[in-house]
């Protein structure tokens, strides 16, 4: 007898036939639970809580390889062409990925997917979607105007009717927060007109929504309202942001939320969300009139498998770009190397011109790589009058989160953490 | 008050009665099957599922989320059925209610015959907490990881324990092989 023997033996001695448990109502009794909960007292009142969901949420542990690999398969299409929508078949990593998310969509008329991102943290998944009616708002509490050539200017909100025309969704996994806590903190928060939750119902569950979620003093007049939905589903925290015109446009909008297969889905993403499979082909493209230093590679862009949408893309792609180029920078200044230190300098001073940063990114990367890079020639970064360590600021670009810290004691860390340096 | 409002003071405790109505329905049968296989009366294990369930009332907010929620309740589980014999036994209305359903739905224990008697006396031969591993391993289907969050002790700690109680516990069946044949 060796020792598995011996423990399918007592796999076998199990004293429960847990098959003769099958018939126990458990929902039966929990009246009694609660009345033992009170001490004897009468039975609470106890509001019918959500029924367990069957399906769990997949832990996503995608090998970034094996997504790009399966993705290549996906997408086949079938159907002669002329029998109207063709339909998908998706492969499995693709429907991995789809089911990593909470599967929710905003199924409102004539609103769709704007834009979709998700992130994968040490703590576990987490990202979000947007929905949009009408023509598409890529920034809700932040009006744009004018051109690269004459210069933009941030106006401040967008009008109420354009704000309301947006749906943000966020998703975290459970093991992060949990409801409670985030309710918590959503209680905690000050705000003018004192805050006001109710109870609403959404997909099979109920949502604590707080009605004054309004961030600027200058919202959260007669109809123009900002709320915020907490709710838990299968796994996940999930928090719902709206510009809504009363109660009754957030009930409504929560009304919409649905759970779809992730065929559903995945036919749901709008052209401009980045297929994963594209996303190589993406980069280059992106890549095309940004100057690179001699150690840069594709490779280096982290592949976390989960970048779905041409900003993040685009943010991850000139982020990488521009820390090899302050990594380059800190090493000539320390090794005395001036040829090296001076195309640095001029790489980033070009960032403005940086094609990518034009046409596809939205965010404020393109502002912070310059002003970083005319802050080269002193040689610090000048903060309230003092002199600071510039590739500590540059930092804030996100380097270390892409393998690639910029000041020593990061890299010592790094190593500390077992990350093997990028190879230089 | 509007139409749905809550009052705040009263948002916490809905919470946490929501959140524990939903662990008691996912994970009432797992700490009833956990009971079962380790009391001799069925009664007993009625009893440690509704004082399991009354400490998860008492430490809602320390519950794990997601998978671990079931580990925990198993080590609480654990530490009531320690308690059972010790404590003044309370009388709830939940362990009287499953009692009851218990000696309707399944009959006792059958008396354990044979082999599954012949392991069952080894298993009893273990240390404590080695039986414990061990059970939590095969009949509850943890991993040894799972068993250590159970047990309070590293993932490292259960593996090596783990390797000593099935070692043990095959040396003990293989003597009682021996004898059988004397």
């Amino acid at each position: 007898m060796n020792a598995r023997d011996a423990e399918r033996l007592l796999a076998a001695a199990d004293p429960v036939a847990t098959e003769r448990l099958d018939g126990l109502d458990f929902e039966a009794m929990e009246a009694d639970l609660l009345a033992d909960i009170e001490g004897g007292r009468a039975a609470l009142e106890v509001e019918p809580a959500p029924r367990p969901h069957v399906r769990r949420p997949l832990v996503l542990a995608l090998g970034t390889a094996a997504l790009a690999a399966a993705l290549a398969l996906v997408f086949l299409v079938f159907g002669d062409g002329n029998s109207g929508r063709p339909a998908r078949a998706y492969g499995a990593e693709l429907i991995r990925f789809a089911e990593s998310t909470p599967l929710l969509l905003l199924e409102g008329p004539g609103w769709r997917v704007q834009e979709v991102n998700e992130y994968k943290t040490r703590e576990g998944n987490e990202g979000q979607m947007e929905f949009v009616t009408g023509k598409a708002v890529p920034w809700g509490s932040i009006r744009v105007t004018g051109n690269d050539e004459e210069g933009q200017y941030q106006e401040g909100l967008e009008p109420a009717a354009v704000r309301q025309r947006l749906v943000h969704l966020n998703w975290r996994e459970l093991s992060q927060q949990n409801l409670a806590t985030a309710i918590e903190y959503e209680r905690g928060r000050i705000h003018p007109h004192g805050r006001h939750f109710v109870r609403l119902p959404v997909t099979d569950t109920t949502a604590f929504v707080d009605t004054h979620a309004e961030i600027f003093v200058n919202q959260g007049g007669p109809g123009d309202r900002e709320m915020l939905a907490l709710w838990s589903e299968d796994g996940f925290l999930l928090e719902m942001t709206a510009a809504v015109p009363d109660l009754a446009g957030m009930e409504e909008r929560l009304d919409w939320v649905t759970k779809v297969d992730s065929q559903t889905w995945l036919e749901a993403m709008p052209p401009k969300v980045v297929k994963a499979a594209d996303i190589r082909a993406t980069e280059r493209r992106m890549l095309q009139g940004v100057p690179v230093p001699k150690t840069f590679s594709l490779g280096r862009i982290p592949e976390e498998g989960l970048t779905v949408s041409h900003d993040q893309l685009a943010g991850k792609v000139t982020g990488v770009v521009a820390c090899l180029w302050f990594r380059q920078w800190g090493e000539a200044v320390r090794s005395g190397d001036a040829a090296a230190k001076a195309e640095a300098e001029k790489a980033l001073l070009s960032s403005p011109s940086w094609p990518v940063l034009h046409r596809e990114y939205h965010g404020n990367y393109r502002g912070d790589i310059y002003k970083f890079a005319l802050a080269m020639p002193q040689g610090y970064w000048e903060w309230h009058g003092h002199h600071r360590d510039l590739l500590a600021h540059a930092e804030g670009l996100g380097c270390a989160r892409y393998g690639l810290p910029l000041v020593p004691a990061k890299m010592k860390r790094q190593r500390e953490d077992g990350v093997p340096p990028p190879p230089d | 008050m509007g139409p749905g409002q809550i009052e705040m003071e009263a948002l916490g405790q809905e919470l946490a009665q929501v959140r524990f109505t939903k662990l008691y329905r996912e994970h009432g049968r797992a700490v009833l099957e956990y009971a079962l296989r380790r009391v001799e009366a069925r009664e007993d294990a009625a009893d440690v599922v509704a004082e399991t369930f009354l400490v998860v009332w008492r430490r809602i907010g320390e519950v794990p989320e997601g998978d671990g929620a079931r580990l925990w309740l198993y080590g609480v589980a654990r530490h009531v059925l320690a308690n059972l014999h010790r404590a003044e036994r309370r009388r709830t209305r939940l362990g009287a209610r499953l009692a009851e359903t218990l000696r309707t739905t399944i009959a006792a224990h059958p008396q354990p015959r044979g082999e599954a008697a012949a392991v069952l006396r080894a298993i009893a031969d273990l240390a404590d907490d080695d039986r414990e591993l061990l059970l939590l391993v095969t009949w509850e289907e943890l991993s040894p990881s799972e068993a250590a969050r159970v047990l309070g002790i590293s993932a490292l700690a259960a593996r090596s324990r783990l390797h000593r109680a099935r070692g043990r516990l095959r040396r003990l069946l293989e003597e009682r092989d021996t004898e059988g044949e004397r």
